[in-house]
C-alpha cells in the first residue's frame, strides 16, 4: 500500500484553507495507517479510537502549522497521533501487559510503503541491533507500546535509574549510528 | 537558560519522541517547543528516525463512527451541494443495484501516481452520505484530467459507471469510467465546466443509450476553484 506524499501534502494544504472535502479525503487516505499505529500502542478499544478522533480534530485545527519543507505529511500526522495516544495513556495510568515481544514485533513489521522508507527501516533495525539486549528492549517497548519509565522498570525487573540511563545511552548511540 | 546545551536538547527531544517523559516534564517541554523552532527541528529529526516503524505498521480499518464524530465535533459543512435535478429524478432511492460495493480495503491508491509530477485535485465526487468516492486530478503542465475511484468499486458486467458534466443545461456525457484506481479515465481539461458539477451514474454497459443519465446517480461533486 502506498499513499502519494504529494497528494497528502496537497490535501493538508487545502484542509488548512478550510476545505472539508480535502479533509475528508485526507482521512480516507491516512486513517487506516494511523489507526494501525494507535492499536499497536494502545491495543484495541476506547483509547485507540478516541486518540484517532482527537488526532483528526487537531489536524483540522492545526493544518496550517504543517510545513512541507520540514518533512512528509505522513510523519506530521503520525507525530500528532502519537502525542494524542501518549497523553491518553498517561492519564489512564498503569496498563495491563500483554503485547507481543518487541523484537518479534519489529521483525513482523509489514513491508514499508516505499523504497525510501524500506531503507530507513533497515538502517534503524541495523542500529537497534548494535544496542545491548535489555536497553534495546527498553527503547522498543517504549516506542512500540508506549510504556512509561516505571512500566519499563517493572517489566524488565530493574531499578528506575537503570531504565533512565539505558534509554539515555541507547538514544545517543542510535543517533550516532544513524548519522554515520 | 539551561536548555541551550546541545546534548541536553538532543536527549530531551529523543525522549519526547520516544514517549518516556513524565507527563509534567512533557508539558514543560511542549511549551519550550512552541517557542523554539530549532528545537522543533531536533524533534522532527527523531520523528523521522523512528517513523519508519509506524509507516510499516499494519493498516487497521477504523470504525465509521470515528469519522462521524470528527465531522460532528467540528460541525463540518457537507461537501458539494446536491443539484436540484438529482433529487427530482428520484435518483437516490433504490440506488443500490449495481453500485458501489466498496472494497473493504482501508487505504488506497490515488490514480495518478506513475510520474511524480505535482497534481492538483480539481473535483472530488462524493456519494449521498458525503463520502468521497472518486477524484479528478490534473497534472502540472498537462491539459488532461484523470478521473479514478479512490478505491476499487464493484459493478456487474451488464453495467458501467458513466461520467457527466453539468453546467446549466442538460448533462453532457464525458465517458465510461474504469472501476479501478490505477486506470483513470482521461478527459481534456477543456471539456470540464469550470463552475459546474461532475456526476457519475450507473448505466448499461457501453454507456447510456439516450445520451442522458438513465440510471441512479451515485456520486457528484462541484469543480473546485482553480488555484491561482
Amino acid at each position: 500500500m502506498t499513499e502519494s506524499p504529494l497528494l497528502l501534502q496537497e490535501l493538508l494544504r487545502k484542509t488548512a484553507g478550510g476545505d472539508a472535502t480535502a479533509f475528508a479525503l485526507l482521512y480516507k487516505h491516512t486513517a487506516g495507517k494511523l489507526f494501525g499505529v494507535a492499536i499497536r500502542i494502545a491495543g484495541r478499544g476506547e483509547i485507540a479510537e478516541d486518540a484517532l478522533q482527537e488526532c483528526f480534530i487537531a489536524v483540522w485545527q492545526r493544518a496550517a502549522d504543517y510545513d512541507p519543507i520540514r518533512g512528509a505529511a505522513m510523519s506530521w500526522l503520525i507525530a500528532i497521533l502519537r502525542n494524542c495516544i501518549i497523553d491518553r495513556l498517561r492519564r489512564r495510568g498503569v496498563r495491563p501487559e500483554g503485547h507481543a515481544a518487541p523484537e518479534e514485533a519489529l521483525r513482523r513489521l509489514a513491508a514499508p510503503d516505499s523504497a525510501e522508507h524500506g531503507a530507513e527501516l533497515r538502517a534503524l533495525r541495523a542500529c537497534l541491533d548494535e544496542l545491548e539486549e535489555q536497553p534495546r528492549r527498553a527503547v522498543l517497548l517504549a516506542y512500540l507500546y508506549g510504556l512509561t519509565r516505571e512500566e519499563l522498570a517493572t517489566q524488565l525487573a530493574v531499578p528506575l535509574g537503570t531504565v533512565k540511563s539505558w534509554i539515555r545511552r541507547s538514544l545517543g548511540r542510535l543517533r550516532r549510528c544513524l548519522e554515520s | 537558560m539551561k536548555y541551550d546545551n546541545p546534548e541536553l536538547r538532543e536527549q530531551l527531544a529523543a525522549e519526547y519522541v520516544l514517549g518516556t517523559m513524565p507527563p509534567l516534564v512533557r508539558r514543560r517541554f511542549e511549551r519550550l517547543l512552541a517557542a523554539d523552532p530549532a528545537l522543533r527541528r531536533v524533534v522532527e529529526d527523531w520523528t523521522t528516525r523512528f517513523g519508519s516503524i509506524d509507516r510499516a505498521t499494519e493498516i487497521e480499518e477504523p470504525p465509521a463512527r470515528i469519522w462521524r464524530s470528527v465531522e460532528r465535533h467540528l460541525a463540518l459543512p457537507r461537501t458539494a451541494a446536491r443539484p436540484r435535478w438529482f433529487g427530482s429524478l428520484g435518483f437516490w432511492r433504490g440506488a443500490t443495484l449495481a453500485a458501489a460495493a466498496v472494497a473493504a480495503v482501508a487505504i488506497v491508491y490515488i490514480a495518478v501516481r506513475a510520474p511524480p509530477t505535482p497534481t492538483t485535485v480539481v473535483a472530488v465526487l462524493s456519494d449521498d452520505k458525503g463520502d468521497p468516492g472518486w477524484i479528478a486530478q490534473s497534472r502540472a503542465g498537462g491539459d488532461e484530467i484523470a478521473i479514478a475511484p479512490i478505491r476499487s468499486v464493484a459493478v456487474d458486467a451488464a453495467h458501467a459507471f458513466e461520467l457527466w458534466a453539468i453546467a446549466g443545461g442538460a448533462p453532457r456525457p464525458l465517458g465510461i469510467l474504469p472501476p479501478a484506481p490505477d486506470h483513470p479515465l482521461m478527459v481534456q481539461a477543456s471539456a470540464l465546466p469550470p463552475d459546474g458539477v461532475l456526476a457519475i451514474s450507473v448505466e448499461p454497459a457501453g454507456g447510456s443509450p439516450t445520451g442522458l443519465p438513465t440510471g441512479p446517480v451515485l456520486y457528484k461533486g462541484k469543480m473546485l476553484p482553480r488555484q491561482p
